[in-house]
């Protein structure tokens, strides 16, 4: 229950150690377990388990999954499925057992089985388990005792029948007849005197009964099975199973519908009233006024909430009077807590999110909410269990004592009973048979043995196995992208070449394969790849919008501000005030049809016209879209960013927007330092922000670039673009040593991965003497974008595989506008790979868009990797949070995804619930998910072990993450091909495994006609 | 030829063609064999445009041929002659095209096929695909007999399809506990409102000897003279049979459309997936109880007392809704109660003695509702555009004049008017206090008669969720 705190927990009790700081603290604690994703329009990613990051990964999953209650890894039938899809190999089962069993003695368990032998048997064949009534039932009403498993192969069923025969007639008959055993109730059943005449049959079925027999025999000799990890009991969990009424159902039936009111951002019309006496005071009073609900678990709510609230009682006192009614002492206040808040987590998050993060929404609470939630929880808890009591098992007395009552009655004494005997020989009856263990060799095996055998079939337990069979599953990939890193040839450039042009993209998967084709298609044009915020933290209002966005990272706060401005500033105030009349009107128009009297005028008068925007948007998305697509981004040069700042601290004041010369100066030098852009500047070079666009699509954000905070990028690279065009910043430039040559010019750009369009708000800018260079660009970008929406096509069910790119182009529109469509994009799914090094090291190869990119070229870095340190600060946390949110979600989707969208309902426009009334949903959807594969992301970080190994002890961030096997870690020598792979605290060298990629000549000629995940590929044009 | 052939063929074809829907791709499930997503959203489209045309074609014949009333393919199920003066005594399988069936069937397939291109892809790869659309056909073929039902008892055998079809899928993701638990509820209470409906069929036979809309309202029709076709029927029962069927009838209405005090089944109807909460409670068999009253308007016609009570009944429910909409911070359930207003209103004016007003409106509504609703995860965008469009914050009222009343009124529409607690305490907990009562005098006495000691009762179960 307890991961270990991390550094900012505040449960070591600091204060004057009253009884409310421990609590406070206690609620602390249990607070980090709560998700930690605040409003859904702002999508971070971020590592699910992040409580947890202190454990090495599988520790942290197993027990992460016990709090949670959700799955550590996938499947064992999943991963046996992809076993016999050749996804995983028997080879890397077996190198993943004798890495982990190298120390692990090769003694034979039973005849020549080995425990290897025996591990491997367990993954390669499912051992099925059973609940005690199932399996009565299938030992009972199956042919289980009469005959083999279906899988045990027939030489083996030919040798353990022959040798049990031989064995029954040698050694059992004599002494069988009346004996009590097993033994003598088998003779009689099958009919001793006829023993010679038995047929094949008969003798399968006395083998079979006979193991089932001898192995529960051997239990006796078995340790004591292992306890299940003592989950914290609320009343709620022991009313539950003494009277099967659950009493969460009434509680989070209110919590939900009132903490949602309390926190709602604007959906209601009406909004709660005395919401600022926070949420334990305005609960309070809002259900200590007369004529109540009518719930009849409710009706002491009144004179509690009055009573409370007479006394003035602050929600701590409450809370802790909660406790003591219902019997927890201060000891057990941590994990009570924890049960009590997870039940439910997705509300109890999002309160304390907003507490925390007030700057992130319109309408703050104040602190101390998540207080008040708990005492609330608390209040109710204890109404609903002494109702429950009284009215299922007519107990009147307190609730402290109601777990004695409940003891003493029999109903329920807080104890799982322990799996029986016939449970644990299960197993290893199921193994007998794989295996060839006869019931003879199993007999002479003595107590020893049996215990051996025990505790080896029990320890290999099913997480265990998944656990194997997930690093068999990451062995394999991890093979295939090594060996494609290491069996590139990097591209050479003679030493004075100049590319006709650059461009700067995000770190992003998905730009991966956009790269790419660029790169096919112009073959003489370079890309990098950088965060895609760029430097650039701000607070950006475009000339549209109502509000200051913040483009950065969710660790970074901002101190810059940055507007866009309009060139033509009357003919964009008439544009924004017919944009303002629209806007009241439809907001009227909103207002209305939800209300009576105006909705009656509106829907009698104007219903049926509904009917034609109705049917255009579902039936013809894209036409209604370019339909009626408003004029709201203004065309190339209507807007300019406010960019130099007057005043010398920023602000944003008109004066105080934007930043001082040595501030870009500074911005600039450390973009070009990190990518390595340091010369060979081409004549023009685009610096690409990031977004998506899609409609319906609540989870929207989570499209967008994770480097501005899950926010629309374009701005970023725009104003990158803007300061390195700037010529005094080129001055500063020069002096520190970076010369950008007088005829380089920049320009931002925004790419919009779901519809898949480029756009350059400020190529008007661009000086006449380059505009022959864009317009090739522009050119060759069209035909860059056609063949990345085919790519992507691929991945599409609803695309035919054999789509024209022009055709996939539309496709992709098309899905951008469509409301009924839940998969716009497939957004980070598939990710997997992290490189970061020059880009010459991986230009070339087919990465399947699963490999984040990150431009740095070790050569221009100093012995201690200065820069390598600052790129992986931000790409470990960063990728290896989007990597791990994805594992997570598509391991247990329902549980620590938001599960399918399909009955999404978006709630306080802070997040969704399904249906009706559910917890706060966080994560990620199914459809966001579903073709993802769950492997922990691999960085190939093109450096020097010492390099990476000085920067995990700089670090602690990094040190932890990788340490603990968060992410995967492995270095590409910069001289060489020479790989090494960390693992237990160091790097091993990498035997590449394969011999020569395979090749195509374009990637279209790679990917053509599959739909699943690719190997990688070398694409060499002419090839 | 007689013209008038082409009408009821293409008539028969529009009552026809959805059962045919039911059957390709409920036999197909049935062999295990579903069919593929591509197939059944064809099958769908085609379904529903030609129902469409067919319709818009039947109403064409019918402006051509200046009739107000097509009778279609009518059945006669059980027939027993009586002496006179009693009338014979019959069930009949009929439908009828009149001024309410065909704006009311149009607006079905047009919505229903909407809808049902919307899912088509909203679906894509979800397991329940099939299902889902097997129930929406289902749904289909209830909603075109229901509307177009010229006897009670085919109404009622479209009523009940339309009510399992939506019990269905209002549970469809029956992986998790809360559809089920909210399916079972709505369930529960279409069938007190199926069995109010059943009630008042079987009355009408017992009084007038047959179900016909046409037989009960008067229309008659001599040598091709329409006499009162819909809404000029004129009511030929007895003031107190009136009132009975009347009052049954507005039961079974009240249930259907989640009337007072029923509403509290509404919102729990948004657990299915978008479309199908859009389609049914947003659109159209939230509208099925306003349609009942309309079609049973010579009855309101024959009594103010039950006009009033349908006129307070509407305005109830169109108060409480239009209240709960305001507070509701879920964009489902203020849409369910937006929706649940503009139905209450529709109801109040049928209580006025207005037939077309209601019958726009209720068109009118559903046709926004579903633009809504199917919009519906589009909010945090469209309040983003909002907001820039004008330039802060949106504004938010504090209530309005309600706010003057206060937390009081804020907490009630917050609760919902208290309506599914209310239920449950005073009219299930009494029920089931009853019956377990009975049960054990029955028990008792049983066990008295058999000279036995008396059993010991079962445990309880069933409570009322």
């Amino acid at each position: 229950m307890d991961p270990k705190h991390s550094a900012d927990d505040p449960h070591p009790a600091n204060g004057d150690g009253g009884p409310h700081d421990a609590l406070r603290a206690a609620i602390g604690h249990a607070a980090h377990l709560l998700p930690a994703q605040g409003p859904i329009t702002v999508f971070i990613h971020h590592n699910t388990l992040h409580a947890f990051e202190q454990l090495p990964f599988d520790e942290a999953v197993r027990r992460g999954g016990e709090v949670f209650g959700c799955e550590p890894y996938l499947s064992e039938d999943r991963y046996r499925a992809e076993l016999r899809k050749g996804r995983i190999r028997v080879s890397d089962l077996e190198a993943v057992l004798h890495l982990e069993m190298a120390a692990t003695t090769a003694d034979p368990l039973v005849g020549t089985t080995t425990p290897f032998d025996l591990r491997r048997t367990m993954l390669e064949r499912p051992i099925w388990a059973a609940t005690a009534a199932e399996l009565a039932y299938y030992l009972a009403e199956t042919g289980a005792l009469h005959t083999f498993r279906d899988d045990v192969p027939a030489h083996t069923r030919l040798r353990l029948t022959g040798e049990t025969r031989r064995w029954v007639m040698r050694d059992v008959r004599p002494q069988a007849d009346g004996s009590p055993g097993w033994v003598g109730d088998l003779f009689r059943r099958f009919g001793a005197r006829g023993i010679e005449t038995w047929d094949e049959g008969t003798w399968e079925a006395v083998t079979v009964e006979s193991l089932w027999r001898v192995c529960l025999d051997g239990v006796a000799h078995a340790p004591p099975p292992a306890a299940p990890p003592a989950r914290p009991l609320r009343p709620r969990d022991r009313l539950l199973r003494a009277t099967g009424t659950d009493t969460d159902l009434l509680v989070n039936d209110l919590l939900v519908r009132f903490t949602a009111a309390f926190l709602d951002q604007g959906i209601s019309a009406w909004p709660l009233p005395d919401r600022g006496d926070g949420l334990f005071r305005c609960f309070l009073r809002t259900y200590a006024r007369p004529g109540g609900p009518a719930d009849s678990w409710l009706r002491p709510l009144r004179s509690e909430a009055t009573r409370l609230l007479a006394a003035g009682t602050d929600a701590l006192t409450a809370a802790r009077e909660s406790l003591a009614l219902l019997g927890v002492p201060a000891a057990e206040w941590d994990d009570f807590l924890s049960a009590t808040l997870l039940a439910l987590r997705g509300w109890g998050g999002i309160v304390r999110e907003v507490e925390l993060r007030g700057d992130r929404v319109a309408h703050p609470i104040p602190a101390g909410s998540l207080e008040g939630f708990v005492a609330i929880r608390l209040l109710l808890d204890r109404l609903a269990a002494a109702h429950v009591a009284r009215a299922e098992l007519d107990y009147r007395g307190p609730l402290a004592e109601l777990k004695t009552h409940l003891a003493s009655s029999g109903k329920f004494d807080g104890e799982c009973p322990p799996p029986a005997a016939n449970q644990r020989t299960f197993p290893v009856f199921q193994l007998a048979q794989l295996l060839g263990w006869s019931p003879a060799e199993l007999a002479r095996l003595t107590a020893d043995g049996w215990a051996n055998l025990y505790r080896a079939v029990e320890g290999f337990h099913g997480v265990e196995r998944r656990r194997v069979f997930h690093h068999a599953y990451e062995r394999r990939f991890r093979m295939q992208c090594l060996d494609a890193v290491a069996g590139h040839v990097p591209v050479r450039r003679p030493a004075e070449y100049r590319p006709t042009f650059q461009a700067i993209t995000c770190l992003d998967e998905r730009e991966e394969s956009f790269r790419r084709h660029l790169e096919e298609v112009a073959p003489d044009c370079e890309t990098f790849g950088a965060p895609g915020f760029y430097g650039v933290a701000m607070y950006y209002r475009g000339a549209a919008d109502a509000h200051h966005v913040p483009l950065c990272p969710i660790v970074v706060r901002p101190r810059h501000w940055v507007e866009e401005r309009p060139t033509d500033a009357a003919g964009h105030e008439r544009r924004a005030r017919a944009r303002r009349r629209r806007g009241w009107a439809s907001l009227w128009f909103r207002a209305g049809t939800r209300s009576a009297a105006a909705g009656a005028v509106l829907t009698a008068g104007l219903g049926a016209l509904a009917a034609i925007p109705l049917a255009a948007k579902v039936l013809f998305p894209r036409l209604t879209a370019r339909f009626g697509r408003p004029h709201h981004g203004e065309a190339p040069g209507g807007t300019r960013l406010k960019l130099e700042r007057q005043d010398a601290e920023p602000s944003h004041s008109d004066a105080g927007l934007g930043y001082s010369l040595a501030e870009m100066t500074d911005i600039a030098e450390r973009l070009l330092r990190d990518i390595g852009l340091v010369d060979g500047f081409a004549p023009l070079v685009l610096v690409l922000g990031h977004g998506s666009h899609s409609m319906n699509n609540p989870h929207e954000s989570a499209h967008d670039c994770g480097a501005c905070g899950g926010a629309v990028g374009g701005p970023n690279g725009r104003a990158v673009a803007q300061m390195l065009n700037d010529p005094r910043v080129r001055a500063g430039l020069a002096g520190r040593g970076i010369a950008v040559p007088e005829d380089t010019a920049f320009v931002g750009g925004l790419h919009n991965t779901c519809n898949e369009y480029v756009t350059f708000p400020d190529a008007d800018r661009v000086p006449p003497s380059h505009a022959g260079v864009l317009a090739t660009v522009t050119a060759a970008l069209e035909e860059v974008l056609d063949r990345n929406s085919h790519e992507r096509a691929r991945r599409f069910h609803s695309a035919p595989l054999a789509i024209s790119n022009a055709a996939a182009r539309h496709h992709m529109d098309a899905r951008a506008e469509d409301l009924a469509q839940v998969r716009p994009e497939w957004g980070h799914a598939t990710n997997a790979l992290c490189v970061v090094g020059r880009r010459q090291r991986t230009r070339g190869l087919f990465l399947d868009r699963r490999a984040f990119l990150n431009s740095y070229d070790p050569t221009r870095d100093d012995a201690d990797g200065t820069i390598l340190a600052r790129i992986l600060g931000a790409a470990v946390p960063v990728c290896g949070g989007i990597n791990l949110e994805y594992y997570f979600c598509h391991v247990d989707n329902p549980g620590y995804g938001c599960g399918t969208k399909l009955p999404h309902n978006v709630t306080a426009l802070l997040g969704v619930m399904d249906g009706a009334a559910s917890d706060l949903r966080t994560g990620l959807p199914w459809q966001m998910v579903e073709i993802h594969e769950p492997v922990r992301l691999l960085f190939v970080v093109e450096t020097t072990p010492a390099v990476v190994a000085s920067i995990m002890e700089r670090n602690p961030l990094i040190g932890t993450m990788v340490r603990n096997g968060w992410v995967q870690m492995s270095v590409l020598d910069p001289h060489s091909d020479g790989i090494q792979v960390y693992r237990d605290g160091a790097f091993h060298p990498y035997q590449p495994a394969a011999g020569s990629l395979p090749v195509a000549t374009c990637s279209a000629d790679w990917y053509r006609g599959w739909r699943d995940h690719l190997d990688f590929a070398e694409i060499r044009p002419g090839a | 030829m007689d013209p008038l052939d082409y009408p009821s063929l293409l008539g028969g074809a529009v009552v026809v063609a959805p059962l045919l829907l039911v059957a390709l791709l409920g036999v197909a499930s049935l062999v295990g064999r579903p069919l593929s997503e591509t197939a059944s959203a064809r099958a769908v489209a085609a379904v529903t445009l030609f129902g469409l045309l067919a319709t818009l074609a039947v109403f064409a014949f019918m402006v051509a041929a200046d009739t107000r009333h097509v009778v279609v393919g009518s059945a006669e199920w059980v027939h027993l002659e009586s002496d006179p003066p009693e009338p014979p005594y019959h069930f009949a399988i009929k439908f009828v095209f009149d001024k309410l069936s065909i704006p009311f069937v149009a607006l079905t397939f047009a919505l229903l096929g909407t809808v049902g291109a919307f899912a088509g892809r909203y679906m894509h790869r979800e397991p329940g695909y099939n299902r889902f659309f097997v129930l929406y056909s289902v749904f289909l073929a209830g909603m075109v007999t229901a509307a177009l039902a010229g006897t009670i008892e085919t109404l009622f055998l479209g009523w009940e399809l339309v009510g399992l079809s939506s019990a269905l899928l209002v549970g469809f993701f029956h992986e998790r506990p809360a559809p089920v638990r909210n399916a079972l509820r709505v369930w529960v209470v279409y069938r007190v409102s199926d069995a109010a409906l059943l009630l008042a069929a079987v009355f009408l036979h017992h009084m007038s000897g047959a179900g016909d809309f046409d037989k009960l309202t008067g229309y008659r029709e001599a040598a091709g003279q329409e006499v009162a076709a819909w809404p000029d029927g004129v009511c030929q029962l007895e003031p107190i049979q009136v009132w009975v069927v009347g009052g049954l009838l507005l039961l079974a209405a009240a249930g259907k459309s989640a009337l007072v005090p029923f509403s509290g089944w509404l919102p729990r109807a948004m657990e299915g997936p978008t479309p199908s909460s859009a389609l049914f409670y947003g659109a159209l068999s939230v509208h099925l109880g306003a349609f009942l009253l309309l079609r049973m308007d010579p009855l309101l016609d024959a009594s103010p007392e039950l006009s009033n009570a349908v006129l307070v009944l509407g305005l109830a429910t169109a108060a409480l809704a239009a209240l709960a909409a305001r507070v509701q911070t879920d964009i489902k359930s203020v849409l369910s109660f937006a929706s649940l207003t503009q139905v209450g209103l529709i109801v109040a004016e049928i209580g006025l003695g207005w037939r077309y007003v209601p019958l726009v409106h209720l068109i009118g509504h559903a046709c926004l509702r579903t633009l809504q609703f199917v919009r519906a995860p589009s909010i945090l965008r469209d309040h983003h555009a909002l907001e820039n469009a004008v330039g802060d914050r949106l504004p938010r009222p504090s209530g309005g004049w309600l706010g003057a009343v206060g937390g009081w009124a804020y907490r009630y529409g917050l609760e919902r008017g208290y309506l599914d607690a209310a239920l449950d305490r005073f009219l299930v907990r009494p029920f089931l206090v009853a019956i377990r009562t009975l049960d054990a005098w029955e028990r008792r006495a049983a066990a008295a008669l058999n000279g036995v000691a008396a059993p010991p009762t079962p445990p309880k179960e069933d409570r009322p969720a």
